[in-house]
């Protein structure tokens, strides 16, 4: 059993800083390390498409994902992370993360959700050519980072509480919004290369 | 500007040195030249990159002798003799001497890069690798009677690769299919290296001759023999089971004349299976592989 | 002040240790395979292995007590600060999810040992296998599997073997810090090495994979179900690295102890910093195309296909722009070692110091625009190539430094000649052979001739084994002292170098000639003309493994029967890891030490002592 020792003292205030500033940087640090990930599928993306080998980038009679449909999930995603960002900035911190909290976890739920049904039903079979390939892995990708993320979320709501992680160090907490709105960056891109582009 | 100035300590060590430096170097490089270095002479690219190797020992002999003389020297020269420990002379460094360092290195590195460089854009050595060619179905060779000499028409082969040996087809006389490579003197050819499985690697060792063969690729690749004689063939890429002893040594080079009777033979032979094998095209794309079975 | 400790957070659940794990490893395997059968699109394994795999990685990482804090936070419970969590005591830490950064490099250190004599035994059945010119001695199977055992399992342990071990020991002890910056990450980025071993390892079991550790498709699709084991295995390492190298980074960057400013790091932190980047940046690109090359095995996609829209291509660049910054990852911490090293043995101060961190910055920039010298053959654009001729060859620039810094030092030096010392110096040479066959290899007509023959796998075992792992041995040598406490023997050790050296020498160098006299690389079969080079090189290799049980038995030896004590500092060095005590107390450091001097600041007059431990009290980092 664990100890619940009720509330916590507070933390020296070197310490938070120190920890706020050890957090944020490797968030930007994981970040640019995500970012080669996705450039990576992107360059797939683009090397694919220009090959376009044995004409099967896009098969004859292929049909499209649904435009309107990847847009509202996007929209969803990005809705997280706005109002992840908007509550971690504002202040006070506690009374907002309690009641916007859960909003964006609901928001990030449901993106996830709706990604993943459009993911079960492709219209197209994963062995039609080049594009479905990238569409499955890179859409794929980037569901299972914001399921992660969706995850952590749920562990910052929780620990909103008054002696909660969150409160105790809301810079790290904030230093998580990063990277909510890289993943919606992402799918912003995504979004584009893979429902405009190709 | 500063100049190099050798400290008053350094002076005997960087005498002794340099001294025995250029005498070992001169051997060595005298030695390096004499040394030769495969693919050989069988054609005018294997030629080549016989000499740029042994131009690069060259080079390279008396940069190996310098360092390894110095750590050589070190040991013994600044080794401490004492049995206490003693801390050596507090130098922090030498700009001039590391500017110095830095210009000698790039300068070889620049003049390597160009050697590299020009060979292979002159017009010859140029076609070892991959320069783009005529594409396939142009063909505007002359049947069966190449000039020597290597001026203008360049035989077209393609040499098709799968598990676990090589064909060739022979553009130029209907697509005729055979089992071994052969090669007229003195003229130009061009392969085109394609797969019909997995990767392999076109390796005609004594050509100097290396090109990998993909499914769904047409891999150009240029080669000008120059010697009667046979040559190894050799799958020089991963490929399976079997890649060890995908190879085959009795490619040849022979005279015009010995090619166009041996070429009017496979063509003989090949009539009765023609049928079977698909027509001439820059790639074949088989049944789909099945994956991970 | 915070009364919840680590224990709670990791008793929570089920008790947390490897049995644990694996217990929970084995039916996640079975449920990952299930799982695979239900949403298996096709009547294969691949997808059932694959989450097999997977699914018990994971469940042996919540085994292993991973899941605790997350959980901890799930439940709004109270979250323990790092800095303050409770020091890891007894044998069984070893064995345990520790959050010591101390016991994590230990932990490093003996799997990688241990993973580096399996390595190593495959070598020897390879050389064994090649001591005739046919397949008798092992099957063409048998053969493949076992060059692409040996090959994947030692690019496991390169990729870590320097970083690991004494990257997470010795870092937070050089630039002043009491902790890591994520120490759970870093014991994430431990714990995920034993698991990709074991599934390599599994992959015997399927008869291997056929490809070596490039993983060319279409034979890795085509391959059976031990190409899986190159997948997850593989994922997982570059899991390890991508996390390794964002907690190294940010270590260094946020955690150094005040007046530990960045010209004061010691080189070998500059090592560990550059080959961080690399590692960091380049590992989430073989990620992304372990996925596709995963998914294309089982969900039937056609990445790599290229009748189906796809491009083995796509592969062989996303590869080797992991690949060769990859190698890069290997000896950028043996470039650090040995100028680490050098100037404690030499009695002198690092000579061009900043030239050297320049140097490092160079060969880890550099090594991005390179990768496609390893498709010169392959068919791509031909007008790329003097590019990546000239890029190649550029690397000679910074890699020149490093050897002028280390040259520098030793210049007019009092040298004592210690085992770490002699290492050092084998590594130059080994790698000044390395490098200068690598400009063989960089020009586009002499690499067709070179190309995928064993003068390019002469070239990489010169790099790989003679510089990072003779670097290695320096570091074991050197820092074993700090790390355990017991001291190898120095007559056995040199024993062990010139054994190992002439050993090393004598069989990688023929290789050399083999290659340039026409026998490939991977091959089962070769020319019988060169049986008589053959048999050399294996009987040179079979001394070599000799050395290496040498080694072995000096370490174990030191280890557990010597029942010498190291000295706190017997080298006499000034560089900060040696003011610690030994062994080195929980938190390295009572009081965040002010770094006041530089690390090599021998025979200075006006030297300062490297720190002053007082310190300041509720100071922890600074610069």
């Amino acid at each position: 059993m664990a100890h619940r020792t009720g509330t916590l003292d507070v933390l020296p205030a070197d310490e938070i800083r120190l920890d706020a500033r050890v957090v944020s940087a490797g968030v930007w640090l994981f970040l640019t390390a995500d970012l080669f990930y996705f450039a990576a599928w992107w360059f797939a993306f683009f090397y694919l498409r220009a090959l376009n080998n044995n004409q099967a980038w896009i098969m004859q009679g292929l049909t499209r994902p649904n435009r309107a449909y990847g847009l509202v999930v996007l929209l969803l995603a990005i809705a997280t992370a706005v109002i992840f960002v908007g509550i971690t900035a504002g202040t006070p911190r506690t009374m907002l993360a309690r009641t916007l909290g859960p909003a964006a976890l609901i928001l990030g739920a449901a993106a996830c959700l709706f990604q993943g049904y459009a993911m079960w039903h492709l219209g197209f079979g994963l062995t039609e050519g080049g594009y479905p390939s990238v569409f499955s892995g890179l859409t794929g990708s980037w569901l299972i980072q914001l399921l992660f993320a969706v995850g952590w979320l749920t562990t910052v709501a929780a620990q909103a509480g008054p002696a909660g992680d969150t409160v105790i160090r809301p810079e790290s907490a904030a230093a998580f919004g990063r990277i909510l709105l890289f993943l919606a960056g992402v799918g912003v891109i995504n979004y584009l290369l893979l429902y405009l582009v190709a | 500007m500063k100049t190099i100035r050798i400290h008053e300590a350094d002076r005997p060590h960087a005498l002794r040195l340099l001294t025995i430096w250029l005498v070992l170097s001169i051997v060595g490089v005298i030695v390096a030249l004499q040394i030769h270095i495969p693919p050989g002479d069988q054609s005018i690219q294997g030629a080549d990159q016989s000499r740029t190797m042994t131009l690069m020992t060259a080079l390279a002999t008396p940069i190996f002798i310098g360092v390894v003389l110095m750590i050589v020297y070190s040991a013994f020269a600044f080794r401490n003799r004492g049995p206490e420990l003693v801390d050596g002379p507090p130098m922090l460094g030498n700009t001039p001497i590391q500017i110095a360092w830095i210009t000698g290195s790039t300068i070889l590195v620049l003049f390597l890069a160009l050697v590299g460089i020009t060979s292979l854009a002159s017009s010859n050595v140029a076609q070892a690798v991959g320069a783009p060619g005529r594409s396939i179905g142009q063909s505007g060779g002359q049947t069966g009677s190449g000039t020597a000499g290597g001026s203008g028409s360049e035989l077209q082969i393609q040499v098709i690769g799968q598990q676990w040996y090589f064909t060739y087809r022979y553009q130029d006389y209907g697509g005729v299919e055979t089992t071994h490579l052969y090669l007229p003197n003195d003229r130009p050819v061009e392969l085109h290296v394609t797969s019909l499985d997995v990767v392999h690697s076109f390796w005609a060792y004594q050509l100097g001759v290396k090109a990998d063969a993909n499914l769904g690729v047409d891999n150009v690749i240029h080669v000008t023999p120059q010697k009667l004689g046979s040559f190894q063939v050799r799958c020089a890429e991963l490929c399976g089971l079997w890649h060890g002893a995908m190879a085959d040594s009795s490619g040849k080079v022979v005279s015009q004349s010995d090619f166009d009777s041996w070429i009017q033979q496979q063509q003989q032979s090949f009539t009765d299976i023609q049928k079977a094998v698909p027509s001439y095209a820059p790639f074949y794309f088989p049944d789909p592989l099945t994956k991970g079975s | 002040m915070v009364t919840a400790n680590l224990m709670s957070e990791r008793r929570m659940l089920i008790p947390n240790n490897p049995i644990t794990g694996l217990l929970l490893a084995i039916p996640g395997y079975f449920f990952g395979v299930w799982l695979g059968n239900v949403f298996g699109l096709f009547d294969d394994q691949n997808t059932g292995v694959i989450l097999g795999y997977t699914v018990a990685t994971a469940a042996f990482l919540v085994g292993m007590g991973f899941l605790n804090y997350p959980l901890t936070r799930l439940l709004g419970w109270p979250v323990t600060p790092i800095s303050e969590s409770e020091p890891d005591a007894g044998l069984s830490r070893y064995f345990r999810l520790s959050l010591d950064h101390k016991v994590i490099g230990l932990q490093y250190l003996f799997t990688i040992l241990i993973m580096l004599l399996l390595g190593g035994i495959g070598a020897m059945m390879i050389r064994s296998s090649l001591l005739v010119p046919d397949s008798s001695i092992t099957p063409p199977g048998q053969y493949i599997a076992l060059i692409g055992l040996h090959s994947v399992m030692m690019i496991f342990i390169t990729s870590a073997v320097i970083v690991g071990p004494f990257g997470n020991y010795l870092v937070p002890l050089m630039i002043g810090a009491r902790r890591m910056a994520f120490p759970r990450l870093e014991a994430l980025s431990f714990w995920l090495v034993p698991p990709a071993a074991v599934i390599l390892a599994v992959a015997a079991f399927w008869g291997g994979f056929p490809t070596g550790w490039t993983g060319y498709p279409p034979l890795s699709e085509q391959a059976g179900q031990g190409m899986d084991s190159y997948i997850v295995g593989f994922g997982l390492i570059a899991l390890a690295l991508v996390v390794s190298g964002v907690n190294m980074l940010a270590t260094i960057i946020t955690l150094r102890a005040p007046g530990m400013t960045w010209t004061r790091l010691p080189i070998f932190v500059w090592g560990i910093f550059t080959t961080s980047i690399l590692g960091m940046l380049a590992a989430p690109v073989l990620t992304a195309a372990i996925v596709m090359l995963a998914m294309d095995r089982s969900v039937q996609t056609s990445f790599f296909l290229s009748s189906n829209g796809g491009s083995n291509y796509l592969w062989e660049n996303l590869f080797w722009f992991f690949g060769h910054p990859e190698v890069y990852i290997f000896i950028l911490p043996a470039f650090g070692i040995v100028m680490e090293i050098v100037p404690h043995f030499a009695r002198k101060p690092l000579w061009g110091y900043r030239t050297g961190v320049v140097g490092l910055f160079g060969v880890a920039l550099l090594s991005w625009f390179v990768w496609q010298h390893h498709l010169f053959v392959s068919g791509i654009a031909p007008v790329l190539r003097p590019f990546y001729t000239l890029s190649t060859e550029l690397i000679s620039i910074p890699t020149g430094i490093i050897f002028l810094v280390v040259l520098g030092t030793m210049w007019r030096a009092r040298i004592w000649f210690s085992v770490p010392m002699l290492f050092c110096m084998g590594f130059l040479v080994n790698f000044l052979i390395g490098g200068i066959s690598g400009v063989y290899l960089s020009d586009v007509p002499t690499d067709v001739t070179l190309h995928g023959s064993y003068f390019s796998m002469a070239h990489f075992h010169y790099t790989i084994m003679g510089g990072e792992i003779f670097g290695l041995m320096a570091a074991v040598y050197y820092w074993l002292p700090k790390m355990t406490g017991r001291m190898m023997s120095e007559t056995i050790g040199k024993l062990h170098f010139w054994w190992m050296f002439v050993a090393f020498n004598s069989t990688f160098f023929p290789l050399f000639i083999i290659g340039l006299l026409n026998m490939p690389r991977r091959v089962a079969q070769y020319n019988p003309a060169l049986q008589g080079l053959n048999i050399w090189v294996s009987v040179s290799a079979f001394f070599l493994f000799g050395s290496m049980v040498l080694f072995a038995g000096n370490l174990v030896y030191a280890l557990a029967f010597s029942g010498r004590r190291a000295l706190a500092n017997p080298w006499h060095a000034r560089s900060l890891e040696w003011q610690v005590p030994t062994p080195v107390p929980a938190h390295n450091f009572d009081r965040v030490p002010v770094i006041t001097g530089g690390p090599y600041d021998y025979g200075m007059p006006n030297a300062r002592p490297v720190a002053d431990f007082g310190g300041i009290r509720g100071v922890t980092s600074g610069a």
